[in-house]
């Protein structure tokens, strides 16, 4: 029998090459005649460029061109945004600033230089006289409407988006109600992938063909941008997504550098290479969250939550990247999370301050909604006295039930009672709530956070996305009978080289190492939308098992034709095509030689073993999870050190335990910076003030302990593999978790709510505060 | 970001007043000052060389005195950039007569941009205290060897003072 493969720990095969630095990232790729690009960028936040210098630069050695935003207008197309939100207003947004620059980082000239230093040492004597403006980067500010960063637009509002349902007469008519006022801040944040971008482009004049390398996670979508900012017929641009050394979303976007070198390429004719400092990846690559959200939580005295209205003010920084204005909508959709809220009533306001982008982060968008509702539930715990597990009992759907909630969300299949019990178990909760009292009347702080969530992901159906949600897969059985698995999503870390591997060995009864996944070059995949929103699986994996599925039937027809039996009686096991009773058998490789030698075809079947299959998912999936963090926060540092953390996550149907626990860990060092350390700060000048990743924070293995994870299955019904996505569960699970528990073990100070990061300084003021004023 | 100090300085007040005007002087005591001229609107421009940290760099900038009262008080308004970013910075400074001596007192606001912002934010402000230090240190040498009268200052002495 061959050994089964889907739902095993089956070890990676990206693995090898990565962990002894044989694979090739955007930077290893060496061309001849070779340039390097060097971006000069805005020092201040707001400013008029009055006039820009390049003469000196222009004479340091090996300095072949110079280009500012004047020289690319009208040669080179703007910076796409793919939100397409009603009333939205987007800006213009030139690859290099033409007159005005709107944040600090903004790419404003670009140097063309034989070597990567000689490119950046001219770049910095390239003189920019700037006529500096005053800038906003406070959201409230932003709103009242001065300075603006766009004078046309009159305000600095980008959209707003509205969303309500249920009965709120009914809501506010109730005399038991009670209500709650509270802002929560979600601050701003790096996304900080190992590999920063990078981008080669290579422009053939005598073919005419552009190949581009870049660090992306669409590569496909890349492709079609580039070919409209370019000018240069899509079918002769192809882009390559080489090894990539992580994005968490950061790289879900069509940048001013990826069109720059394009362009330059183009210009000179030579092959043009741009690797981004770790300075500039803090500055000038997508930033994530910084939302503000302003709550009124209305709910009964047994805990039951009625209503929901919240302001979300997002930041989107001064111009819309790929999808900026669509990820606040998200938090929007998602707000009341897993519970059975009758009313909601939520606007979100888009705002312009000058300060980078925000776009896709991991979780984009629904982190900040868990945030919202997991924090809701244990204000209302707390207010009430009661237990956040009761709490939340309360608000559950029934388990296995459809709902469909008041924010018009359907969720799929769910039991949110289990996986709750189930963390419950797993953490001995109850003996954790008696080790709390008693460790509280020696002073000491323990706090117990608990977390609920639902996300929506694998994104998603096509009517819903704005390039499209669909995915393609390609199976071919080569020759030899090896297999080849073309996929249009585009990893980054996720693994599926290694997924999609066991999702064709199982279904054709092949070997695992006779199956070999490609991805990232769009003149291999004919087609793609990339990876993100946790669809990698869920979408691309399932387009890949019926690609394989309608290899089969094309080689049962060819078996049963040759063997003489029916299609429908024949079984893929062991390497051999056969009938059920293994009567009639053949080897895999005779099959595939009949599909190419073709010498006895059955009637109408074309020769060669290839399948291609295209999925539009019928909706999104849902994963859910609960979560328990355990903390000790030391009142006399401030200082939270993680004693335990517990993560229940049901992401429907697992592939490899291995690579979703990879997922899941990987998803709550990022929740749990957010919430204990990470920020991504401006001053009031619009100066980044957190520019290396010692300022940003950034955590490190030593800081957490040791994760305990496990899982609960529910498949959803959206796909036929039953999978639903965990690329960002972690994440989304964990931040208000770790908040809830901080805020738990903090209790006996009278704190109901403290912004993240909840840095060691933070917690030692309201200590010594709440301390003085119980004395 | 704000930055102040003050400094003992054993020459009277006059004489450092006008000691502070002179361009020759000042020059003498910045630290990495490699050019400080007189402009015909009364600024001065200058060049400075700095390191802070892993930004080191040449600065262009201009230097102006405002409203001086000799031999109390002028402000001063700072501009400089360099491929590190950019400072503009406004301040005060006061000598009062102490007998013989003088005590020199400095207070003002800056604010950097760039990459001086983004990666140097958290040593700026003692970096900046340092070059003020420095600079003064360097002038009471000036002062001491031009006036032939006063001896050289204690250099551990003038640390201890000027550390608050």
């Amino acid at each position: 029998m061959s050994p089964k493969l889907l739902g095993e720990r089956i070890k990676r095969k990206e693995d090898p090459r990565l962990i002894q630095g044989r694979s090739h990232y955007v930077d290893d790729i060496q061309l001849c005649e070779m340039v390097y690009l060097s971006f000069v960028r805005s020092p201040y936040a707001h400013a008029k460029i009055k006039s820009i210098q390049a003469e000196a630069a222009r004479k340091m050695p090996g300095v072949l061109a110079i280009y500012a935003g004047k020289g690319l207008e009208g040669r080179l197309g703007l910076i796409p945004c793919a939100a397409g939100l009603e009333g939205l207003k987007v800006p213009d947004h030139p690859c290099l600033a033409l007159g005005r620059v709107r944040y600090v980082g903004e790419p404003v000239a670009v140097v063309v230089a034989n070597g990567r230093y000689q490119a950046a040492d001219a770049a910095a004597k390239v003189e920019v006289d700037y006529d500096p403006l005053p800038a906003v980067t406070d959201m409230d500010k932003a709103v009242a409407g001065s300075p603006l960063v766009h004078e046309q637009f009159g305000d600095n509002i980008a959209f707003v988006a509205k969303l309500e349902g249920g009965d709120w007469k009914a809501v506010e008519a109730e005399p038991s109600v009670k209500v709650i006022k509270q802002r929560l801040i979600n601050q701003r944040l790096a996304p900080l992938s190992m590999e920063t971008r990078g981008v080669v482009a290579s422009y053939s004049p005598g073919e005419d063909t552009l190949t581009v390398w870049s660090s992306t996670q669409i590569p496909h979508l890349l492709k079609t941008q580039l070919a409209v900012m370019t000018g240069v017929d899509e079918a002769r641009v192809r882009v390559i997504a080489p090894e990539v050394g992580g994005a968490f979303g950061s790289k879900l976007n069509v940048y001013a550098e990826e069109g720059v070198a394009c362009f330059v390429s183009r210009q000179l004719g030579k092959p043009v290479k741009w690797i981004e400092t770790r300075r500039e990846n803090l500055l000038a690559t997508i930033h994530g969250r910084d939302q503000i959200d302003d709550l009124e939580i209305y709910f009964q005295p047994d805990g039951k939550v009625v209503g929901l209205k919240c302001h979300i003010l997002a930041d989107l920084g001064a111009y819309h990247q790929l999808l900026t204005p669509a990820i606040p909508t998200l938090t929007a959709l998602m707000i009341l999370g897993c519970y059975n809220i009758p009313a909601v009533w939520v606007e979100t306001t888009g705002v312009f301050t000058n300060k980078m982008s925000t776009d896709a982060y991991r979780g984009a968008g629904r982190p900040e909604a868990t945030y919202v509702i997991e924090r809701v539930m244990d204000m209302v715990a707390r207010e009430l006295n009661l237990d956040p597990v009761d709490v939340r009992l309360k608000n559950f759907p029934p388990p296995g039930k459809d709902v469909v909630l008041a924010t018009g969300v359907s969720y799929d299949t769910a039991n949110y009672q289990k996986t709750l019990k189930k963390v419950l178990t797993l953490s001995g909760y109850k003996k954790l709530r008696g080790e709390q009292a008693r460790l509280r009347k020696k002073g000491k702080y323990l706090g117990i956070g608990l977390s609920t969530y639902v996300e929506i992901c694998a994104m998603g159906p096509s009517s819903r996305m704005p390039a499209g949600g669909w995915e393609s897969g390609t199976v071919r059985v080569e020759p030899t009978g090896k297999v080849t698995v073309l996929s249009g999503t585009s990893p980054h870390g996720q693994g599926e080289e290694t997924s999609f591997a066991q999702i064709v060995a199982e279904e054709l009864g092949v070997p695992y190492d006779d199956v070999t996944v490609y991805h990232g070059d769009t003149n291999q995949v004919p087609m793609g939308i990339g990876t993100f929103g946790s669809r990698t699986t869920a979408v691309g994996g399932t387009a890949i098992y019926h690609a394989a599925r309608r290899i089969k039937k094309k080689m049962a027809r060819l078996a049963s034709h040759k063997l003489g039996a029916k299609p429908g009686e024949i079984v893929f096991r062991d390497g051999k095509v056969e009938s059920q009773d293994g009567s009639k058998s053949m080897k895999f490789g005779d099959v595939v030689g009949e599909a190419y030698f073709a010498k006895q075809l059955p009637p109408g079947v074309e020769p060669g073993l290839v399948e291609n299959y295209v999925f539009e998912p019928p909706n999104y999936t849902y994963p859910f999870g609960a979560h328990v963090a355990v903390v000790e926060v030391d009142s006399e540092t401030g200082e939270v050190s993680l004693r335990n953390y517990f993560a229940v996550d049901d992401c429907g149907r697992i592939l490899n335990p291995m690579l979703v626990d990879g997922q899941i860990h990987g998803g709550l060092a990022q929740g749990i910076g957010q919430a204990l350390w990470e920020e991504h700060v401006y001053d009031e000048n619009g100066q980044l003030l957190t520019g290396t990743l010692m300022d940003c924070a950034a955590p490190r293995a030593h800081q957490f302990c040791w994760f305990e994870t496990a899982n609960t299955e529910t498949r959803t019904p959206v796909n036929p593999l039953g999978v639903k996505g965990v690329g960002e569960a972690g994440t989304i699970g964990s931040t208000p978790a770790m908040v809830n528990a901080v805020l738990d073990a903090l209790q006996p100070f009278g704190v109901r709510h403290m912004d993240m990061p909840l840095k060691p300084e933070k917690i030692w003021r309201i200590v010594t505060r709440g301390a003085s004023e119980t004395a | 970001m704000r930055i102040e100090g003050s400094r003992q300085l054993a020459a009277p007040r006059e004489t450092v007043f006008q000691r502070l005007m002179d361009p020759q002087s000042l020059a003498d005591a910045l630290p990495g000052c490699e050019k400080l001229e007189l402009q015909p609107d009364g600024s001065y421009h200058t060049t400075l060389k700095v390191g802070i940290g892993s930004i080191k760099g040449i600065y262009q900038g201009r230097i102006e005195i405002v409203d001086p009262v000799p031999p109390e008080s002028f402000r001063m308004k700072v501009e400089g950039k360099g491929a590190g970013g950019f400072l503009k910075g406004e301040g005060r400074v006061s000598l009062a007569a102490q007998n013989a001596e003088t005590l020199i007192s400095y207070s003002g606001e800056a604010q950097i941009g760039g990459m001086m912002a983004s990666v140097g934010q958290r040593m700026m402000r003692v970096a900046a205290q340092q070059i003020a230090h420095q600079f003064f240190e360097a002038f009471a040498r000036h002062l001491a060897l031009t006036l032939p009268s006063t001896s050289l200052p204690e250099p551990d002495d003038s640390r201890r003072r000027n550390s608050s």
